[in-house]
């Protein structure tokens, strides 16, 4: 039990996709213009990754190595088709914002890097627990990504107004801003790892 | 020649499963689908008519051209038809109501995806309501959104094109 949770728990900081594994950077810099886009692609993702982690660790001895890519894709194509018809029945606002993302799940890296990595290696329930605990690693880095552009590129959370009378700087929503923005907490999480080390 | 089929064998067996999964998980899904998209029209198309009560397509081939809107009366009030155009760095779609004297009843901005915090405000409704009971011939007064022109111009600018070529045709609707 104890090692399940230390699966979970690397995704979230040792082993974060976003900042220390810098996987799937493009769906990172697209979506985190507003913090409710960033929780919605990170949901999608997580499912994405629980489910092909899950089927691929099941599937892994059927599978010969040298076809194993394909096979993965068609798994994660699968999961990334049902996400996607599930937001356009229950959540058709959440889909349109996130608009052409959502199919590219199928190319996130962090998807097929983690189907490669780990859960083609490991056990099914420790492959679930890695997939949880990168998709919450994902989602967290996403929130505050986006969190951080909302606040001080539009002057609002979750579509709240912070602070009255503050003149968001705008670059922050634009793609240049999510470079910087992005670029500044990798270098942060950089400093981080030095000195534990 | 034989690994080669063997492998051909597993994926198919694995494409089988994975499309066997998604047909039904489409027929879960697809009557909601197709029932959101309709409440979204209905709803979209109320807010740019609150006065319409009965939203009637008018078709060429299989594209809608209008809505024909009539009032809980039953009475011809007006129509209601989607207009797109270029923006700064997308494609806005719009939903617009008017009246059949050529006045704009209201307009809703469907999609679009201008600069966060810029040219996305023309989805706000202190830009739309800007539109609200002005003819379709003096929509080039409506005032731009500051640091925002080139959006708003687009916005005006394609309104008032379908517009008229709209009002052409309904002329002599009653």
């Amino acid at each position: 039990m104890k090692n399940l949770f230390k699966e979970f728990l690397k995704g979230i900081i040792r082993e974060n996709p976003t900042f220390v594994l810098v996987l799937g950077l493009c769906p990172t810099l697209a979506v985190s213009t507003s913090v409710i886009n960033g929780i919605g692609m990170g949901i999608a993702a997580t499912f994405v990754l629980l489910g092909s982690n899950v089927i691929v660790a099941l599937i892994k001895n059927i599978i010969p190595a040298r076809i194993r890519i394909p096979c993965f894709i068609v798994v994660i194509a699968t999961f990334v088709t049902i996400t996607e018809m599930t937001m356009k029945a229950y959540s058709p606002a959440l889909n349109r914002a996130l608009g052409i993302y959502v199919p590219l799940i199928v190319v996130n890296c962090i998807v097929l890097g983690r189907a490669e990595a780990y859960a083609q290696k490991q056990t099914v329930l420790n492959s679930l627990f890695d997939g949880l605990g990168m998709g919450v690693g994902f989602t967290l880095a996403l929130i505050l990504i986006s969190g951080i552009r909302e606040a001080l590129g539009s002057g609002k959370i979750l579509g709240y107004t912070l602070v009255q009378k503050f003149e968001p700087a705008f670059v922050l929503g634009m793609p240049s801003g999510a470079l910087l923005v992005i670029g500044l907490l990798l270098g942060f999480f950089n400093i981080l790892k030095g000195r534990r080390e | 020649m034989k690994e080669a089929l063997r492998y051909g064998f597993i994926l198919a067996m694995i494409c089988v499963v994975a499309s066997g999964l998604l047909g039904g998980m489409n027929s879960l899904t697809r009557p909601k689908i197709i029932a959101q998209v309709q409440g979204e029209e209905q709803a979209a198309l109320r807010e740019v008519m609150p006065e319409g009560q009965h939203f009637e397509p008018i078709k060429k081939g299989k594209d809608i051209i209008y809505y024909k809107v009539n009032n809980k009366d039953g009475k011809f009030i007006g129509v209601a038809f989607e207009a797109s155009g270029k923006g700064y760095s997308s494609v806005i779609d719009t939903l617009v109501g008017m009246t059949q004297d050529g006045s704009i009843a209201a307009i809703k901005i469907l999609n679009q995806n201008e600069t966060p915090g810029l040219g996305a405000r023309i989805a706000e409704s202190s830009f739309t309501g800007r539109f609200t009971n002005k003819n379709i011939q003096g929509l080039t007064d409506i005032q731009a959104i500051t640091g925002a022109t080139i959006s708003s111009k687009a916005v005006i600018n394609l309104v008032q094109e379908k517009a008229k070529e709209i009002q052409a045709l309904i002329k002599n609707e009653k």
